[in-house]
């Protein structure tokens, strides 16, 4: 038996209520437990910050859009080479690392969960290959629904069980984790060569609004009793004054469900912007985190910016056409069949950008603005807004108005008259930091009862030892010691092993592979629906039968069972 | 200074070499350097006979000569900026990759990927050289930037793609899609090729061969006497608004 004992751990559990306590933990088995016997191996914790493991909540690292962004930018992969060392392979990419770069990099930071966030069903098959080579994290991925023929089929019939059923086949077909809806109708509007620009515009030849599908998502979703909710990338991203369409997504959204929100909006900051055009581009956090504000049934992500270089990859292929146009270097577009589509264009972001300076500030002002932090929840929408080692430099940025104000000198000079946030006084706390970057994505992912994003016994051992004394460290003043601290572990400690150690990976990690499997009766399983199986046979490029993902794509994995009204 | 690399008898000749060590500036410090074979780090000698004559104050005085079966050893001459490499035989993948002065003579035939992503200096090849001789690497989009390619044989398929400075002259034929994405520079092919220059926005080809499967997303203008011969002259590519010189004897569209 594999047994640990943590000692002088200085631990923040928000879960657990625990805040600052220096305290041991024992582990048995990959298991937080009451205690353990003499033979354990004793880890000094040394006061130090001591966390639940990291969890992204958004992040691309897995699937054929990643790997496209990798083959398409052989300057990216010359970027941030490591070679082979010890435990470690060798790597290579900083927007888009290898497989090993990303999970490696991950666990030094201390992450033991992600989620992948946008995985087309069609091609799920390369995602769970990459996910067995991120050795060091625990994997989930969300499915992408935004352009499924047969679910917008069933929203124009009104159809919702038929929606819910179609999503549980689905699921768990491809042994995916959760619902995204990727601008929903708009990737297939895409196909058509246009877009839709609210949710009451209509999708081309199917006849409904992304409001509708919206809506019948978020009720199929609680049908099948996900963990997770319905999780969207709103209509517009990028596009100035699609603060609007944001805020009437938020209102579409009901208070269906106990434990968690009932709607994840993704990387909020490309939807909070005002203005007309560019020429008066700005900020509508404050409008966004009223409404978040109001609704406990929302949890936002930042999708935070941050200044230089970065590959963009979204299943919003006509999004990646603007940005193009914008931009003329290279571009990649995609489509799948019967489901959705992608784009990747690669961009640098820069700080003498009025444009680039007004999106940095607003992902800031989205994580100050929100009260609750459980409702807004760090990251960047890696590599989207930057790749997630940027990080530290926005917990840094949260906890220290001095390093905003450092930040705020060195970017366009018209910012200011653009944003609110020069005038935001807050600076988060140590717990509040825990909570955006574990213990909210735990609870927003609903997988807080399969033990992650806590410390108590029962849970699983995901734990992070930060070479942070939290008494002896003013963030306000010291940021830099915070941004180190952060950007690398004393010890990752994942399912009980230590990982990672000072940056060095030490174990091959055999992550875990989460994925849902909701329950449904014969009388709605599509694999024995006619109209779904003819219509599948005739469209699709590959046979109904060879669809599902096979076990053997899965190596330790976890699935759960869900309880549905079908 | 002149250094001389004799290949020592190898037991396994098809294994490749990565030899990006193998730089005029580098035997300034003596000849104590490294090749790979697969992950395995090994000396310089391990795989050569090393002989250095005379003395060298700088790169440019340093000529080093490549003998024996050279055609697996790859990266020679990379990142090099002076001096020269004369090569008697065939050499292996990406020589002269990112090289921006000095001079690689080579005199049999050059494996892939001949002066990738060149930006200056020359390399002279006696024999043909294989596919994406001149190019930019996969995904790149600005390819070789300057310096010059002399080839004195064949070319494979993706010649010069991405082009954006300097020239290239190829004596033979050259492959499929030569010159794709070009966007500076010159790139002349004496012989024939296939699907010439698609989506070039600049720069200028000329084929004094003929160019099958012609792209029809050229514009034609007229004719043009280049070095006493009397060529169509074409713009393009327009699919992707491009304002290319095309310039080519003779051409058939596909049928
Ligand atoms: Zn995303």
């Amino acid at each position: 038996m594999n047994e640990i004992l943590i000692k002088n751990a200085c631990v923040i559990d928000p879960i657990s209520g625990i805040n600052g306590e220096i305290m041991d933990i024992a582990v048995s088995d990959g298991r937080i437990v009451e205690e353990v016997g003499s033979g354990a191996e004793v880890i000094d914790a040394e006061g130090f910050l001591t966390l639940p493991g990291g969890i992204d909540s958004h992040t691309h690292i897995c699937g054929t859009k990643v790997n496209f962004g990798r083959y398409m930018s052989p300057e990216d992969m010359r970027a941030g080479r490591t070679p082979r060392r010890g435990r470690m392979h060798s790597t290579s990419g900083y927007s888009v690392p290898t497989t090993y770069g990303n999970s490696y990099r991950y666990s030094g930071m201390g992450y033991t969960a992600l989620l992948e966030g946008a995985m087309a069903p069609l091609e799920a098959r390369h995602t769970h290959e990459e996910f067995a080579y991120t050795p060091l994290q625990d994997t989930m991925a969300n499915v992408l629904f935004d352009g499924n023929w047969a679910i917008m089929e069933a929203v124009r019939e009104k159809d919702t069980k038929r929606a819910a059923a179609i999503v549980g086949w689905t699921l768990a077909a491809v042994k995916g984790f959760g619902v995204k809806l990727t601008n929903p109708g708009g990737t297939e509007a895409w196909g058509w060569g246009k877009n839709v620009s609210s949710i009451t515009d209509v999708v081309p030849y199917f006849e409904v609004t992304p409001g509708e599908i919206i809506d019948t998502m978020i009720r199929a979703t609680e049908m099948l009793a996900l963990p997770h909710s319905v999780h969207i990338h709103c209509n517009n991203l990028g596009l100035p004054g699609n603060y609007r369409t944001t805020l009437d997504t938020f209102d579409l959204v009901p208070d269906l469900n106990r434990k968690r929100q009932t709607l994840y909006a993704t990387h909020v900051q490309f939807h909070a912007y005002g203005g007309t055009s560019w020429s008066d581009f700005c900020s509508k956090a404050e409008e966004i985190t009223r409404s978040v504000n109001e609704k406990p049934q929302i949890v936002i992500d930042m999708g935070q910016v941050m200044f230089g270089k970065t590959t963009t990859m979204t299943a919003d292929g006509p999004m990646e056409f603007n940005l193009y146009r914008l931009h003329h270097n290279k571009w990649s577009n995609h489509d799948v069949e019967l489901e959705t589509g992608s784009g990747i264009i690669p961009v640098l972001y820069r700080r003498k950008n009025l444009v680039n300076s007004i999106m940095w500030a607003i992902g800031l002002e989205l994580a100050l603005l929100t009260k609750n932090p459980w409702q807004c929840l760090l990251t960047t929408d890696n590599p989207n807004g930057a790749p997630f080692v940027r990080y530290p430099e926005i917990i840094g940025l949260l906890m220290s108005r001095k390093y905003r104000e450092a930040e705020f000198a060195t970017i366009h000079p018209d910012t200011e008259h653009r944003v609110s946030l020069p005038s935001i006084e807050r600076e988060l706390d140590w717990q509040e930091i825990a909570v955006m970057t574990r213990a909210g994505q735990a609870r927003a992912l609903g997988i807080v009862d399969i033990g992650k994003g806590r410390l108590a016994p029962g849970a699983e051992a995901d734990i992070a030892i930060y070479p942070l004394k939290i008494g002896e460290v003013d963030p306000g003043r010291e940021y830099e010691r915070v941004i180190e601290g952060f950007r690398q572990t004393e010890y990752t400690i994942k399912r009980g092993r230590i990982v990672s150690r000072r940056g060095e990976c030490l174990v091959w990690g055999n992550n875990t592979t989460i994925w849902v499997k909701p329950k449904i009766s014969e009388r709605y399983d599509m694999a024995q629906d006619p109209a779904f199986v003819e219509k599948f046979d005739r469209y699709y490029t590959v046979r109904m039968r060879n669809y599902p993902v096979q076990e053997e794509y899965l190596k330790r994995n976890l699935c759960i069972e869900t309880e549905t009204e079908l | 200074m002149r250094v001389t690399l004799q290949v020592k008898p190898r037991k396994k000749p098809f294994l490749p070499i990565e030899a990006e060590t193998i730089v005029p500036a580098h035997f300034l410090d003596g000849t104590d350097l490294v090749v790979w074979k697969g992950n395995r780090e090994l000396p310089l000698s391990d795989v050569f006979s090393v002989t250095v004559e005379g003395t060298a104050e700088t790169a440019d005085e340093v000529e080093i000569t490549m003998r024996g079966d050279t055609s697996r050893i790859k990266r020679v001459g990379e990142y090099m900026e002076a001096g020269r490499i004369v090569i008697e035989d065939d050499i292996g993948m990406h020589c002269g990759n990112f090289m921006s002065g000095g001079t690689i003579e080579i005199g049999g035939n050059a494996d892939g990927w001949l002066a990738r992503e060149m930006r200056g200096g020359s390399i002279i090849c006696r024999g043909n050289a294989g596919n994406y001789c001149a190019s930019g690497y996969r995904g790149e989009k600005r390819g070789m930037t300057g310096g010059t390619v002399e080839v004195f044989g064949n070319v494979g398929d993706f010649a010069a793609e991405t082009l954006a400075g300097g020239c290239v002259v190829i004596h033979g034929s050259a492959g499929d899609m030569a010159g794709t994405e070009m966007r500076g520079g010159t790139l002349r092919i004496e012989g024939d090729c296939t699907r010439v220059c698609g989506n070039m926005t600049a720069g200028t080809c000329y084929v004094f061969g003929t160019v099958h499967d012609m792209l029809p997303t050229f514009r034609r203008r007229g004719t043009a006497v280049h070095d006493g011969v009397t060529l169509t002259a074409f713009t393009g590519d327009i699919a992707n608004r491009g304002k290319g010189n095309l310039f080519v004897r003779d051409y058939k569209y596909m049928d």
